[in-house]
């Protein structure tokens, strides 16, 4: 049965086409509507293979600055906490003692020690901050940082133009946005959510298989029978259709390219490199992110955790319950597997000659109380925290901005998230001046109200 | 999503009048690795591991010295009243090596 329009068109086995490419499209990770705006997103331009990439790594529950990046020796006891500063490749340059990896490679690493916003000390709110570059209005979703960069330079290859690893931020307390969707952008720049851990044995991007009891043989022939349908169909239809098949054609071409299901499989890599990332989500996440980024994926996304509850994560409260992060989960978890991946990934893109090509951003939501509860944690504290950059040709061996003496806010330089998300979308090659982005009633908008932090870029 | 850890980390120590060193880790958690040092059966230190490949313990106290490599094992994040992790804990990951001053 043929039929043209929005009913169903049943195949030989009983599976409706809409059903069947409704699959396949959300075997993707994308909606069906999201594969037809797909067209909208721009095909492969030749013109825009050399742009930068970016990878981000977010480390949800935010860990405390006086802990890791911008400790306080000389603070009391109660504020300076239990870990101790050591030099780094940088002279005059301190970090905690549990990042050794780290504080070897600082000469690339540009430290921001000033951040701070001024709204609630919510993770979303943070969150929204960081990745976005903007405060929450629900009248007007702002998009993802991947979600703008496909939206003004579309996919390089098959792959999406913005992956977020392992999964997409859950329950981090409030029900509000956490600022990784496409927003006004709209479905067809969605990031593509992984939703498995690349760290288990036998790891399939489920989101890739096909649908169960196609084959790829099946899906082919399918996709022949479906040229020959769209043939009839586009002698009498709207130019929609034509688009639509395009996204089709997308969609098939991702569900079935060998190339695309070996950028997604980490086990292609040596034990020995796998091992140096850590046999652990986040490590083969940060391994999976320089994949990608190697096979065409222009911004990927890493999230540390996806939430702040009854796991070990960055969000020391030690409440005694569900929040009962310490000072051991970030001395033996934490901050050893944070060095771990993080290094490896900075060495790997560099050994690879991608680094200069790719800018690595370090993110996290907010600090925490320079003063320690009387738990021995510490809380939510957006006045004054510290995010990194490294590489994409950013200046390394600096520090930008610094804190008070107890950290309880910016001394010098402050710094606010959006100038760290315009900071980004500069070191990727985009004009901040000159590109816009449809607004209401498709007037065009800037879309970041920040200037890039200078001193980033020499 | 919870984390997951996959294998299990091993490596060889090799001892040289007090010097131990490491070979690398194979399934490599990347969680804190650490020397633990003990002296006639009690643990008297647990220096980091990680950077360095050798170590050589500074005490020369008279005893029988026993040291082994120690990785961090994350079961979950549940911790008692003394605040203490409850199923997560050191492992041993490597042979254990011994001498005596």
């Amino acid at each position: 049965m043929i039929h043209v329009g929005q009913a169903d068109v049943p195949l030989c086995d009983g599976v409706s086409r809409r059903s069947f490419l409704s699959a396949g499209a959300t075997a993707m990770g994308l909606s069906l509507p999201t594969a037809l705006e797909l067209e909208a997103a721009g095909a492969v331009d030749p013109a825009k293979q050399k742009i930068k990439n970016c990878i981000t790594l977010f480390l949800v529950g935010s860990p405390g600055h006086l802990d890791t990046w911008d400790m306080k020796p000389d603070a009391p006891s109660d504020i300076r906490g239990k870990f101790k500063p050591i030099s780094t490749s940088v002279p005059g340059v301190q970090i905690c003692e549990h990042f050794p990896r780290m504080a070897q490679m600082m000469d690339q690493v540009a430290l921001i020690r000033s951040l701070h916003h001024n709204t609630g000390a919510s993770h979303e709110n943070g969150q929204r901050w960081m990745m976005t570059g903007h405060d929450f209005n629900a009248a007007n979703i702002q998009p993802h940082m991947g979600s703008v960069v496909s939206r003004i330079y579309g996919q390089k290859t098959s792959l999406p133009a913005s992956i977020v690893l392992p999964a997409k931020i859950g329950n981090t307390g409030t029900s509000t946005p956490h600022g990784q969707a496409s927003g006004y952008l709209g479905t067809a720049h969605a990031p593509f959510f992984l939703g498995s851990d690349p760290a288990v044995k036998n790891f399939k991007v489920a989101n890739l298989e096909p649908p169960k009891g196609q084959t790829e043989f099946r899906i082919n022939s399918r996709r022949n029978l479906l040229k020959q349908l769209d043939a009839i169909q586009q002698k009498t239809e709207t130019s929609s259709t034509i688009q639509r098949d395009t996204a089709y054609s997308r969609a098939f071409n991702l569900l079935t390219s060998p190339k695309t299901r070996k950028a997604f499989d980490p086990s292609q890599e040596t034990d020995k490199l796998r091992d140096r990332y850590g046999r652990n989500t986040f490590g083969q996440s940060c391994l999976l992110a320089r994949r990608l980024i190697e096979n065409g994926s222009r911004f990927v996304t890493v999230n540390h955790f996806d939430t702040v509850f009854n796991v070990t994560c960055w969000d020391m409260h030690a409440n005694g319950s569900s929040l009962d992060n310490t000072y051991l989960d970030y001395e033996r978890h934490l901050c050893p597997q944070f060095d771990q991946a993080f290094t490896a990934l900075i060495e790997d893109l560099q050994e690879r000659g991608l680094l200069e090509d790719t800018v690595v951003a370090v993110l996290s939501e907010f600090g925490r109380t320079p003063k320690l509860n009387n738990r021995g944690g510490r809380d939510h504290y957006p006045p004054a925290w510290s995010n990194f950059f490294v590489g994409g040709g950013v200046k390394g061996g600096q520090v930008i901005g610094s804190t008070d003496k107890i950290g309880a806010a910016p001394h010098d330089r402050p710094v606010l998230p959006p100038e760290v998300v315009a900071s980004v979308y500069t070191a990727m090659g985009i004009d901040l001046e000159t590109t816009m982005m449809p607004g209401p009633g498709s007037r065009p908008v800037r879309f970041i109200e920040a200037d890039p932090i200078q001193e980033l870029f020499g | 999503m919870d984390q997951k850890f996959e294998g299990t980390p091993k490596s060889e120590l090799r001892l040289e009048g007090r010097k131990v060193s490491r070979s690398d880790v194979t399934n490599d958690w990347g969680l804190r690795l650490q020397w633990q040092v003990k002296r006639d059966g009690k643990v008297i230190a647990t220096p980091a591991a990680r950077i360095e490949a050798d170590y050589t313990h500074p005490d020369k106290t008279p005893g029988k010295y026993e040291i082994v490599l120690q990785m961090w094992k994350y079961v979950n994040y549940r911790k008692n009243k003394q605040r203490e992790f409850i199923d997560s804990k050191f492992i041993e990951i490597s042979n254990t090596v011994t001498y005596t001053i």
